[in-house]
């Protein structure tokens, strides 16, 4: 189906452990296909708040000439089984798997585009490559446990809210070192998949590899967060071209109505060497 | 029951609409459209959406989730919750085309999304809803959060004995708080102004629910302002009065439950409430 000038479809791929829920999005038809762009989400809630700006940025690309395929990972939004049923190198395999299926489509020019902790899935999926890769990284997880202690925090601030007295987050860290999963805002996680969303990081990219990040700040005065400016030299260290954009916008990975955040749509098509014309709808 | 899940992709004035039916093997000739709430898409908070859909589809109704314009995966420019007519329009005909068994809808509904569901029915006046399904619906105006955080916050505050402790701790950010408590008394001493009037989608929901002749299910969240909101509006608006006494209406609450059920036990009382009420409704017209 035709949508905002770029073609949409939606399906099911077969996975490990069930179906993929997927959205690909194509140029409009007679226009040529410039590459294929993997879109990696990401993690819990964060992945429900950013499903506009993703579905606006990839209609966007698809304009710019781009195939994008957008894959719900298991256990995560209309893909099968359930999230505390996912381990973290499942999802690993399903961002390889959306990989693969664009690639026989689409040779050619191939990003891998993740926000968030989808930044530490995409990284670690194509460290095996023999190609290097080309990574657009939105406001990038730099460190797997740093997320997860932030996700665990959430359950204080729930109890805060329901006026439960809090037990902090030291009974969930020792319910998963048990090998017990824990429920945090409404997300049973497995030990598994704690464990290893604990390990990840974005280092060991193959050398060569392109990466543009995209970071929430001032887009006057251009500075990176002093965390970001760390992994950019770690990269560029190990052989990695790495260039980083401060972009204006709202957090809207976090908060569900929040104000399109258009530059970030504009920065990413300038980064895939498109053309900004307009990014509508 | 074994059921399988199809996406579809809905046209509406001019956008593209992005859905999930569940289908179960043995369709009932009931069905059920979840019209979604904020700004949240039609998986749900914490996928309890998608959880509750196969749920009922199992049980062998089938349900449509979907995106209004604007909202997730759907292009168009973002709607109001009382703007989204047509597009819950499209989605009970989709529901009907890719189900022939259905011959009736229940919407389902979730803060203003069971504010848009009952807006639909008291709009549209389509005879193809057999029921209301409406979870912690939204009535927000100054006047009922006033009312809600005296009556329930600050009562509880007081009563609280952890509050004392922290307070003379000195751990209780209390300026925000005696501002909030100000506020809010202001507001409600404040007569309203005759030009700004209540907000009118509130009476044309207690509108709605007084001339639906199909049974509603209510759920409400023990532990949710946005439900309290709702009662009080309910308790103390000429509008709505003995609305929630009409024998068609059922009214469950969900002990301790947050607005969006966020823990599996909550959850599944919500499941099981909304399981045993549609088991209930007649599936023929």
């Amino acid at each position: 189906m035709t949508q905002a000038g770029a073609t949409l479809q939606a399906f099911f791929l077969d996975g490990t452990h069930g179906k993929r829920f997927c959205l690909l999005h194509t140029p409009p038809s007679g226009q040529p296909v410039r590459g294929h762009v993997v879109y990696v989400h990401p993690f819990a809630e964060e992945m429900n708040a950013t499903r506009r700006m993703a579905a606006k940025q990839a209609r966007a690309m698809a304009r710019a000439g781009f195939a994008v395929l957008q894959m719900d990972l298991m256990g995560c939004g209309d893909s099968s089984g359930h999230f505390e049923e996912a381990s973290w190198e499942t999802w690993v395999a399903d961002v390889a798997l959306a990989r693969r299926w664009m690639l026989e489509r689409w040779p050619g020019v191939a990003w891998l585009w993740g926000v968030r902790a989808g930044c530490l899935l995409a990284a670690q999926a194509c460290r095996q490559d023999h190609q290097p890769p080309r990574l657009l990284l939105w406001q990038p997880v730099l460190s797997g446990k740093q997320h997860l202690q932030q996700f665990l925090r959430l359950q204080m601030a729930g109890d805060v809210v329901r006026g439960e007295s809090s037990r902090g987050t030291a009974h969930l860290v020792h319910l998963l070192e048990q090998g017990e999963s824990v429920e945090v805002a409404g997300y049973r996680v497995s030990a598994a998949l704690a464990q290893g969303l604990a390990r990840a990081d974005l280092e060991a990219l193959p050398a060569d590899t392109q990466v543009v990040c995209l970071e929430l700040g001032d887009a006057d005065s251009g500075t990176i967060s002093p965390a970001l400016s760390t992994q950019m030299q770690r990269w560029q260290n190990s052989g990695c071209h790495a260039q980083a954009e401060v972009v204006a916008g709202s957090v809207f990975w976090q908060i569900q109505e929040t104000a399109d955040s258009p530059a970030w749509l504009s920065t990413s098509l300038r980064s895939l060497g498109c053309a900004t014309s307009e990014v509508a709808s | 029951m074994k059921t399988t899940e199809l996406p579809v992709l809905m046209p509406c004035a001019g956008e593209t609409l992005v859905g999930v039916i569940s289908q179960p093997e043995q369709p009932s000739a009931l069905g059920l459209v979840m019209v979604v709430g904020g700004a949240q898409y039609r998986a749900g908070s914490h996928r309890q959406f998608v959880l509750l859909a196969r749920c009922l589809a199992g049980a062998g109704f089938p349900v449509l989730r979907f995106d209004h314009r604007g909202l997730g995966d759907s292009s168009g420019a973002r709607q109001a919750f009382d703007a989204i007519h047509d597009d819950i329009g499209v989605a009970v005909d989709t529901l009907q085309q890719q189900c022939p068994s259905v011959q009736r809808v229940v919407l389902w509904g979730l803060c203003d999304g069971a504010s848009a569901a009952l807006l639909y029915s008291g709009e549209r006046a389509d005879a193809r809803v057999a029921g209301l399904c409406l979870l912690n619906p939204w009535v927000r105006s100054d006047n009922t959060l006033a009312r809600t955080r005296i009556k329930h916050y600050y009562a509880g505050r007081l009563l609280e004995w952890s509050f004392w402790q922290r307070f003379w701790q000195g751990q209780y950010e209390w300026r925000p708080s005696i501002k909030g408590l100000w506020q809010s008394l202001q507001a409600l001493r404040t007569p309203a102004p005759s030009n700004t009037q209540e907000p009118a989608f509130q009476h044309h929901m207690a509108q709605a629910l007084r001339q639906f002749p199909g049974p509603v299910l209510l759920l409400l969240s023990a532990r949710d302002y946005t439900a309290k909101e709702f009662v009080e509006c309910a308790q103390s608006d000429p509008a709505w009065k003995g609305l929630l006494q009409r024998p068609q209406l059922q009214r469950v609450d969900v002990a301790e439950a947050d607005h969006t059920f966020s823990r599996a036990l909550w959850r599944a009382a919500a499941e099981q409430a909304v399981l045993d009420w549609m088991r209930q409704l007649p599936t023929q017209a």
